[in-house]
């Protein structure tokens, strides 16, 4: 049985981001990082791992630096990794969710971790498409999921709270922030990082057809600007200032 | 703001990527774990035991000996590694150097096979703490003086003296002791509970204060005699401990010297005077650059001497030139980065302070900064200026 958990390579949070030509400027980025929501993912499907749910693959599709997020996932401890090598920044998510559940297939996997979007697109649609594309369970908003048996039991936020939810295979978990954050890796993963190898393969290799993008994009643009803030000084102000907070700010 | 280690000629791309890969590990542990709790640790002159146990379980202790639980790591790696740390403070980097390079080492190297498989597994882990005791009271720059000696009593070693300047020294369980047997300088293995001896912790520094440093007493206190060192006799033992422990300083002091750096960067941008980010002075830029210099130039040169340690082809003096240059200006970037931060250069919101109180140590100890120069002197021109007797 094999657990697969997807991890896209997004600029770092901390990172700069230009925009030239209509588009994010990648070349401008100083740091590329797997997106924080994918690293709870790993987390908890390291610990399903550990409780003997099955092997674990790393799956990414992007370009080549995106490899290096895979070294660092088979430090912490995943079995094996598969890199679709392809250039996604056109691609609408249809196509990227086709990409990554022919991935899936390929592995055997039928437990999917993922984050509950990715720290650039925020597009949130990954797991869900692919769950349906697998014809699985799909779990959002996860923090927490744990091996039962043939099932699995997941935490996750509800309207009216914290709810467990048990599903069976095949399955997608998509990870919110949760309470464990990924472990760091030591030596001796490092060293064994090292040595295991990295399936590289196309999205032809893997035989999907993906179609045009239906989704054009016109351009991308740096957020406006901030207004400045606004200066109040004096008692006088006051009930301007508790007007302005609850009407306008909607704070108080 | 994140840390941004300055590394201007990217001097990193040199690294392997598993180099790489630890330097970002150890990096994330002083971020998350040793920076938020380093002044209190300072405050109350404590080691916190939870770096011991996450040093251990990163698997960076001996990192660059082989078998017996240890990492296996390249020398780049080891310097990488004490940079990071000390980037946090020279106290951490203090207890894995003297771990690492002045414990593990001599028995990874002259010990017997019983003493390697027995010691360094628990070593490499962190769950036994070692220390190196070699310094006496009176007897710094000249160990061979020294005046702690060993006695065969048949079925045991009995040793005598005191040593002083022992980083560990109080939390460790087992000590690697320098002693005379016979006029001969030995390495003999003491473990905590031995009778007749104790380890007093030295109170009052105003410098490594997240260290702790001890005086070892021995007093009639007896030795099995299977914890003598067999592997090697002479002041080669201590010396060859000293060449690692020294390589990884000139890596480390490069540590401190960034985090001096970037806080001086990042002080000065922010703070106006005269209506402008005094960074936009010409007296603090001549200081920036100064700093940015100093830091490539060890860089370079800590760089290529890991690469003549992996390769086997260096001689001590080599390092000694490393060790006494990368000290030297790390403590001088401290000193001006704590000029850069006016007043609140002397408080602990800041590390320049400290570290520039950690800096004053660094200089002197593992061979002061003189000392080296001596080192150098004597391969340049051939006459040893400690005893004024050619070589």
């Amino acid at each position: 049985m094999t657990i697969a958990v997807l991890l896209k390579q997004v600029p770092d949070t901390t990172a700069k981001i230009t925009v030239s030509g209509g588009r994010v400027d990648q070349s401008s980025v100083a740091k590329w990082s797997t997106s924080p929501y994918d690293e709870y993912a790993l987390e908890y499907a390291l610990q399903l791992k550990e409780a003997g749910a099955g092997d674990l693959v790393a799956i990414t599709c992007g370009p080549d630096r995106a490899a290096k997020m895979l070294t660092d996932a088979a430090a912490v401890g995943v079995d094996s990794m598969l890199h679709v090598v392809a250039d996604t920044t056109e691609m609408d998510s249809k196509q990227i969710q086709s990409i990554l559940a022919a991935a899936i297939e390929h592995c055997g996997a039928d437990v999917v971790l993922c984050g509950k979007q990715a720290a650039d697109t925020n597009s949130g649609s990954t797991g869900p498409g692919i769950a349906s594309m697998m014809g699985a369970a799909c779990v959002g908003m996860v923090s927490e999921v744990m091996v039962e048996g043939d099932s699995f039991s997941a935490l996750r936020a509800s309207s009216s709270g914290n709810e467990r939810v048990s599903v069976s295979r095949p399955c997608l978990f998509a990870f919110d922030k949760a309470s464990t954050e990924l472990r760091r890796p030591n030596v001796k993963g490092i060293m064994m990082a090292k040595r295991k190898v990295i399936e590289t393969v196309s999205a032809s290799d893997l035989g999907i057809d993906m179609g045009e993008s239906q989704v054009i994009i016109e351009s991308h643009d740096s957020p406006p600007e901030k207004p400045p803030g606004q200066k109040f000084e004096g008692a006088d102000s006051v009930q301007t200032v508790v007007l302005k907070l609850r009407e306008e700010a909607n704070v108080i | 703001m994140p840390f941004d280690a300055l590394d201007f000629y990217d001097v990193d791309s040199l690294l392997t990527e598993d180099e790489r890969m630890v330097r970002d590990m150890v990096r994330d542990f002083v971020d998350k774990d040793v920076l938020p709790e380093i002044e209190h640790a300072c405050r109350d002159g404590v080691f916190p035991d939870e770096w011991r146990v996450t040093l251990g379980e990163m698997g960076v202790l001996g990192a660059p000996l082989k078998g017996y639980g240890c990492p296996g790591l390249s020398y780049a790696a080891y310097g990488v590694i004490c940079r990071e740390l000390e980037r946090g403070d020279s106290g951490l980097r203090s207890f894995a150097s003297v771990q690492g390079s002045l414990a593990m080492y001599p028995i990874w190297d002259f010990g017997s096979e019983d003493q390697k498989n027995y010691y360094l597994p628990k070593m490499a882990s962190g769950e036994w703490i070692g220390c190196f005791g070699l310094t006496e009271p009176d007897y710094g720059s000249n160990p061979g003086d020294m005046i702690t000696k060993a006695e065969d009593m048949g079925d045991h070693y009995l040793l005598n003296g005191a040593k002083m300047w022992i980083t560990n020294g109080s939390i460790a369980q087992l000590a690697v002791v320098w002693a005379k047997l016979d006029g001969v300088i030995r390495g003999f293995i003491v473990e905590k509970d031995d009778e007749g001896f104790s380890a007093p912790e030295m109170k009052g520094k105003h410098s490594l204060k997240a260290s702790v440093t001890s005086e070892l007493v021995f007093q009639d206190c007896k030795i099995p005699k299977d914890r003598i060192l067999p592997g090697v006799k002479g002041l080669r033992g201590p010396f060859s401990c000293l060449n690692n422990a020294r390589y990884g300083i000139s890596w480390g002091a490069i540590g401190s010297a960034q985090a001096c750096f970037d806080s001086a960067k990042e002080y000065s941008l922010s703070r106006i005077q005269f209506e402008h980010p005094i960074a936009s002075y010409q007296l603090v830029q001549n200081k920036l650059s100064w700093m940015l210099r100093e830091i490539t130039k060890a860089q370079l040169l800590a760089y290529h001497l890991s690469q003549k340690k992996d390769s086997g082809d260096w001689i001590p003096e080599h390092i000694s030139l490393a060790k006494m240059n990368n000290v030297d200006i790390a403590l001088e970037i401290a000193r001006v980065a704590r000029d850069i931060h006016g007043a609140n250069g002397i408080l602990d919101e800041y590390p320049v302070m400290r570290h520039m109180a950690n800096l004053e140590s660094v200089k002197t100890y593992e061979g002061t900064h003189d000392i080296h120069n001596l080192i150098l002197g004597r391969y340049i021109t051939g006459i040893q200026a400690f005893t004024r007797e050619t070589s």
